[in-house]
């Protein structure tokens, strides 16, 4: 259509939409500014509050551009609980990775099975997958079960086995097989390969993206994961970082409900506020200088799970 | 009997046999789901008995539906775990959607590379965080040392204070002991849960956004409309059913709150958690309190209204969506 008939109703009509449209521009600028600092700001005041020296803080309250700058409550915090930390630290990386490469190998088997159309029972499997994301035997059997029947109390196993195969993560997977064209295993098999080569020399070549965003997407939940600890954790050589910082903060947190006895409360010695700070540093640190790289392979995950085939 | 095509009737011991290293790999995720889902789901027997641990889970004595009787019937911290979990949930979907979904449109009208990358990546990042650490640094936000005399009635602080109390002070309001007092912390977890899943959420609306036809905005543009009204009359009316679709889900989970993040920001609060239990923290410390079989029972009627309400919700979105369920 063209612009021929341009009258001068229409002109003004345009003059006033082009004014709307920079507002419109304005706002939306505003309002993606600003919630992108309120997502920010917690973090960036988390790591200069850890940098500050403490009696700054107790007269100055917690300040986003602190006075003075000092590495004294990391060098404190490892002079006194180091080898706590570093233990811990230890925990979290071995299940982590230990974790991660589990949960790719058992995930992409299955992804890769039932993502072929000659599999006859796939339908049935993916069933059995998805069932137990509608309906769960609940926290305790799952509990009971884990505890007495499996032997998972304090033990590490407790923090590796029942998260290693996440049913989202294996679609996700599936999806991306699915992607690949047929014709690539049609050639390899006249090649005489079978299922495990192609699977192997195939499937997973072909697949670098996806089995990244997945992977990825286990590491970081091994990697935040306290709740196994908080069930099945006792031993304190076994803590994993987030459980660590986890039982810093809730102490914390209970004290000052007032509601523990102030005997009790006296003999609790409670961390300073740069020291928890430090810890939430040091527990997410990892993340904070991967963020950039891995960034961008979560977005895409998540446009995939989010598009249905 | 008549022979049918081989392709089309082959057994199950055939196909076993054929696909035999396709189904091997199934093997060791299928033992993984039978390990830690379906044998527990054995342990619902425990629902039925008055759990002890030294008689095991088949070995305690039955008692029949005296655990439900027992929570159905007029027990007020159940009944107050339900509320709240409908209350936050439904608050959370509610503002869920609506934030996302805002960023999601006001990002389409951002141009600049820069500034948006830089949006996008702020807005991402409490994704990553776990509830434990955004517990820790809500703390420092809400962290209160100030007490007031008691005669003169001035306030004096006697430590660090948080931004909030700061930002309080500063205008010249009384402080608040955060951690003391239950009436604000319907309100911090909801907005906690809105904010850390906003980012998130809004890149599956940008997703569908992206997928949305070019054309439609062009011949809008030229019939002289306005980028409001391009959102109003476009962008909206087409978001409809990722919306639909996504509300559907919230409701099948209605009945689960997210124990994660009220244990991992309220920590072992007693005061506060109080006011935020949710049916599955309720869970958690009733099998201290009230014993296996009880919470069991309690995990139980969760499930099995969550159950229904899904296949509900399921059924609801094939008739919206098609034919195209949830899952």
């Amino acid at each position: 259509m063209s612009m021929t008939a341009n009258t001068p109703r229409r002109h003004s009509n345009h003059i006033k939409h082009t004014r709307n449209d920079r507002c419109a521009k304005i706002i939306a600028y505003l309002i993606v500014g600003l919630f992108g600092l309120i997502c920010l700001y917690p973090l960036l005041l988390t790591v200069t509050v850890s940098l500050t020296p403490e009696d700054v803080i107790n007269k100055d309250g917690f300040r986003l551009i602190p006075r003075t700058l000092t590495l004294d409550t990391y060098t404190y915090i490892f002079a006194h609980s180091g080898a706590r930390i570093l233990k811990s630290y230890g925990v979290t990386i071995l299940v982590t990775v230990v974790g991660t490469l589990g949960s790719m190998l058992v995930t992409c088997m299955i992804a890769y099975a039932i993502s072929l159309r000659e599999m006859k029972y796939r339908n049935v499997i993916a069933f059995i997958c998805n069932f137990t994301s509608i309906f769960s035997a609940g926290l305790i059997p799952w509990y009971v079960v884990c505890a007495n029947w499996y032997g998972l109390r304090n033990n590490i196993l407790a923090l590796i086995l029942p998260p290693l195969f996440a049913v989202w993560n294996m679609f996700l997977m599936r999806t991306y097989f699915k992607a690949i064209s047929p014709s690539l295993y049609d050639a390899a098999k006249i090649d005489g390969a079978g299922h495990w080569t192609i699977f192997f020399r195939i499937a997973l070549p072909l697949s670098v993206t996806a089995l990244l965003t997945v992977g990825l997407m286990y590491a970081l939940s091994y990697w935040n994961d306290w709740w196994h600890a908080l069930m099945f954790i006792d031993d304190r050589d076994l803590y994993p970082l987030q459980f660590y910082l986890y039982s810093i903060v809730s102490n914390v947190n209970a004290v000052s409900s007032g509601r523990v006895p102030s005997g009790a409360a006296a003999n609790i010695r409670l961390p300073a506020e740069t020291v928890k700070m430090a810890v939430t540093i040091i527990t997410i640190g990892p993340i904070l200088f991967g963020y950039p790289f891995i960034q961008r392979y979560f977005v895409k995950g998540i446009m995939t799970g989010a598009v249905k085939e | 009997m008549q022979q049918t095509p081989k392709v089309t009737k082959r057994g199950f011991v055939w196909e076993m046999k054929h696909n035999r290293s396709l189904y091997l790999m199934c093997v060791p995720a299928l033992l993984l789901l039978l390990a830690f889902a379906y044998i527990p789901m054995g342990g619902i027997y425990m629902a039925f008995t008055n759990f002890s641990a030294k008689d095991g889970i088949f070995g305690s004595p039955y008692v029949g539906f005296q655990n439900f009787s027992y929570f159905l019937s007029g027990n007020p911290y159940f009944w107050k775990a339900v509320g709240n979990t409908l209350i936050i949930n439904f608050w959370g979907l509610v503002l869920g959607t609506i934030l996302p979904i805002t960023i999601a449109i006001c990002m389409n009208e951002v141009k600049n590379g820069v500034f948006k990358k830089v949006s996008q990546s702020a807005m991402f990042f409490p994704y990553f965080l776990s509830w434990v650490v955004v517990g820790a640094i809500l703390y420092g936000f809400l962290t209160s040392n100030f007490r007031v005399d008691r005669k003169t009635g001035e306030l004096i602080i006697t430590g660090a204070n948080g931004i909030a109390n700061r930002v309080l002070m500063s205008v010249g309001a009384t402080p608040v002991r955060w951690y003391a007092e239950a009436k604000h912390w319907k309100t911090i977890i909801i907005l906690l849960d809105v904010w850390k899943w906003a980012g998130y959420n809004s890149i599956i609306y940008m997703a569908a956004m992206a997928g949305f036809d070019g054309s439609l905005y062009e011949a809008a543009t030229i019939d002289g409309a306005s980028r409001f009204q391009q959102i109003r009359y476009l962008t909206i009316p087409m978001l409809k059913p990722n919306v639909v679709i996504l509300t559907l889900m919230c409701i099948g989970r209605i009945f689960f709150g997210d124990m994660g993040m009220i244990w991992g920001v309220v920590g072992q609060n007693p005061t506060v958690l109080d006011e935020v239990t949710v049916i599955d923290t309720y869970v958690y410390t009733s099998m201290r309190t009230m014993g296996f079989g009880f919470s069991t029972a309690i995990g139980l009627c969760q499930s099995v209204m969550g159950l229904i309400l899904i296949v509900l919700a399921n059924t609801a979105a094939k008739k919206i969506n098609d034919g195209e369920g949830l899952f």
